[in-house]
């Protein structure tokens, strides 16, 4: 997993909770890597588990729940980060469309080695979008808190009905996005 | 916990995330110099790649450039070798014809003409694919000249008249009176025109053919615009598409019906062109078709001041001229005036016997086809006029009135288009009559030479023959001629050697030499040869008529710049 996501969680948890915080899940999760992470380098994504678990002890907060507001939290970290993926793009559903067929493909060009999750969509309904998340890797809240980011960047509103397909491994999942101002 | 033991976990975090980071810049780096170095690597191999392709393609090109060559070397010496033969059979049976009505067989004349209107036809068609094979190489050269546009239509007109009316057609010409001179290619000019005349006769039965020709003013020079229009069968628009591309006739049923080769008009378009006009046509079906040309005049017309007068002490002869059609006056007056005769001309009955009387010009040339000179009328009250009578008369006459003519008193008689050349001859001929003059023949085809030398004969001259160009100079050595007909292409010596030889020796330097070649002749070769002979002849393209009149004038004019005679 690309080591930026490690940087924006822990930037995540000082900035929402403290410094100290973020120093105590580090150590309470004896991290291979010692929870020295750059952001142009790659680790293993079961750190990322470990910290948020640990994150869910300290807090008491679901660890579900803490990803999902992560994936918020760095939609919007995406956009002050990489303008360029935004620009011609005015609305949620054309940004979701795009993630499999332009930002994953810019992404492959410079980390040719990045695994990256699937994400397939039919627009075949009108203002509703159904997008199935696949991945190696249990982060289907991940997703969802982008999805809600997304929306909410584009200040829409939407309801997602989330339909599991991994039988609670996380791995696999299915969107169902009607955005609530084209529904009749 | 201390925060200080906090924040110094976090720098060693910090510290390890910092060189991992730039260990990771480094190994990046790296990998991007190496890319480069294979980028660069590439890179030459593909210039080397270009530099053997472009070596390779040049060599392709170079092979194509010299293929190319040959087949047109191929085709240049195809048209010689094919133009040859049917240039024998051609003027043999032309000589068969004669001898058929000498003989009274007149059974004959009908195989006989069948002979030489299927060799002319043949001819026609290598005339066609050679030129279309010529374009398609971008060898085919314009030659420019100056030329009188209206003596070329009356030109054109007299030469399509037999093919119009053998279907019975009526054919009118309109041509404006001021078309004055062009600076074009006449001959492609001419054979533009003889396409789309020969096309309406073709395809046009019991009609009316027409052409036309204006010069509007466009532009500085101006332009000349021909129409050939036909009352004839006409194209549906379908059958017009295409109609200018090679091998393309209007439909594969007019190919069976009409025959030809598909290629005319395709000639028709490029000649159009190449002298920086276009041709366009409209046509209904059933109906009729009409085509017009444009092509650029490139010379304003010329002047219609009179001819100038040569000075008193070279006047050749005086020669009165009764013609009323301007384009034939303009171009016997110029063709007389350049050899040194005074004209007088007259356009009514009245003037001629007036001028005739105060004159008493060495001959008359009188026009008797144009109704409006009533030239039969003039005939008759010159012979028996007690003053002139006895003036020798040149007669321009429908071929019928021929007989009618000499019955009347004329000396002579000349069809149109006339051959100045052919004039000038006659001319020389009513003022004194000469001793035949000797003429050369050098080419390497017998049959070729039998036909010159049976034709020459028939006029009562004497021939001799050399079958190489070596054999030519060992003629000239033993007698000089007072013509020379030259072949060009001949092994060993050829014509262009002969004739290089002939200008450079003293003696021989002003025989008179005409070409008869079937050579296709590069705009170069016609140039020199325009400058060091008399005439080019191409085998084929000449009428047998012209050959004669050609060495007619020759001679003629040999002898009238050695003793000229002044008229006392």
């Amino acid at each position: 997993m690309k080591g930026i996501v490690f940087t924006e969680f822990l930037e995540m948890v000082e900035n929402k909770f403290s410094p100290e915080l973020t120093d105590t899940i580090i150590e309470n999760a004896k991290l291979p890597s010692g929870g020295a992470y750059t952001a142009v380098g790659t680790y293993d994504h079961h750190e990322l588990i470990k910290l948020v678990s640990c994150l869910s002890q300290e807090t008491g907060i679901s660890a579900a729940e803490l990803t999902r507001s992560f994936g918020v939290y760095m939609f919007e970290r995406f956009y002050v980060l990489f303008p360029k993926y935004f620009e011609g793009i005015n609305s949620s559903f054309r940004f979701l469309e795009l993630i499999h067929d332009y930002i994953h493909v810019e992404v492959r060009k410079l980390y040719p080695e990045a695994e990256l999750p699937s994400f397939e969509c039919d627009t075949s309904q009108p203002g509703r979008l159904r997008l199935t998340y696949r991945s190696t890797r249990p982060f289907a809240p991940l997703a969802e808190g982008l999805i809600r980011g997304c929306i909410t960047h584009y200040k829409e509103a939407a309801d997602i009905e989330i339909e599991d397909l991994s039988n609670g491994a996380g791995t696999a999942a299915r969107f169902l996005i009607t955005r609530r101002d084209r529904v009749p | 916990m201390s925060q200080i033991e906090q924040l110094e976990r976090r720098l060693e975090r910090e510290r390890r995330a910092r060189k991992a980071a730039e260990a990771i810049a480094e190994e990046k780096t790296r990998e991007i110099y190496e890319t480069n170095v294979r980028l660069q690597q590439l890179n030459n191999q593909l210039e080397e790649l270009v530099r053997q392709r472009t070596t390779e393609l040049a060599a392709a090109r170079d092979e194509a450039i010299r293929a190319s060559q040959a087949k047109s070397d191929f085709l240049a010496s195809m048209s010689h070798e094919l133009r040859t033969p049917l240039n024998a059979i051609i003027g043999y049976s032309e000589i068969l014809l004669e001898e058929a009505e000498d003989l009274v067989r007149p059974e004959l004349r009908p195989d006989l003409e069948k002979i030489r209107g299927a060799g002319k036809h043949l001819l026609g068609l290598i005339n066609d694919i050679l030129d279309v094979s010529k374009i398609e190489a971008g060898k085919m050269d314009l030659f420019l000249e100056n030329f009188d546009v209206a003596a070329l239509l009356s030109d054109v007109s007299a030469t399509v008249q037999p093919l119009i009316a053998k279907n019975s057609n009526v054919f009118e010409v309109h041509c404006d009176p001021d078309l004055g001179t062009a600076h074009s290619d006449q001959t492609k000019v001419r054979q533009i025109l003889l396409n789309l005349l020969s096309n309406a006769a073709k395809f046009t039965k019991q009609g009316r053919i027409k052409l036309t020709a204006r010069r509007p003013v466009r532009g500085d020079g101006g332009y000349l615009e021909f129409t050939v229009s036909d009352t004839g069968i006409g194209m549906t628009p379908t059958q017009v598409t295409g109609l200018f591309e090679a091998f393309s006739q209007a439909d594969a049923t007019i190919t069976r019906n009409y025959g030809g080769t598909g290629l005319g008009l395709a000639i028709t378009r490029h000649f159009c062109r190449m002298l920086g006009g276009d041709v366009t046509v409209t046509s209904e079906y059933g109906k009729g078709s009409t085509f017009t040309i444009t092509i650029p005049g490139a010379f304003p017309k010329a002047a219609m001041e009179p001819h100038p007068s040569p000075p008193e002490e070279c006047i050749a002869g005086t020669v009165l001229l009764l013609e009323d059609e301007y384009a034939t006056r303009n171009a016997l007056g110029q063709a007389l005036t350049q050899e040194g005769y005074r004209i007088v001309a007259a356009t009514s009955a009245d003037d001629s016997l007036r001028l005739a009387r105060e004159e008493k010009p060495d001959a008359i040339i009188l026009d008797v086809i144009n109704p409006e000179l009533d030239g039969w009328t003039i005939l008759r009250l010159l012979k028996t006029d007690l003053d002139v009578w006895d003036i020798p008369v040149i007669l321009i006459t429908a071929l019928g009135d021929r007989d009618m003519g000499f019955a009347l008193g004329a000396a002579e008689h000349l069809t149109k288009p006339i051959n100045p050349k052919e004039l000038l001859r006659l001319l020389a001929r009513v003022k004194s009559a000469e001793a035949a003059p000797d003429v050369l023949i050098v080419d390497d085809d017998q049959a070729t030479r039998d036909v010159l030398r049976r034709t020459l004969v028939k006029e009562n001259w004497t021939v001799r023959e050399a079958a190489s160009g070596t054999e030519a100079l060992q003629q000239l050595a033993r007698a000089t001629p007072a013509v020379m007909l030259l072949d060009l292409m001949m092994p060993g010596m050829d014509g262009f050697e002969v004739l290089r030889a002939v200008r450079q020796d003293a003696t021989w330097r002003d025989i008179p030499v005409v070409i008869v070649t079937s050579k296709d002749l590069t705009t170069d070769e016609l140039e020199w040869l325009r400058g060091h002979a008399m005439d080019v002849l191409q085998k084929g393209a000449y009428r047998r008529t012209e050959l004669v009149a050609a060495v007619r004038a020759m001679v003629e004019a040999a002898r009238s710049t050695s003793s000229r005679p002044v008229p006392t």
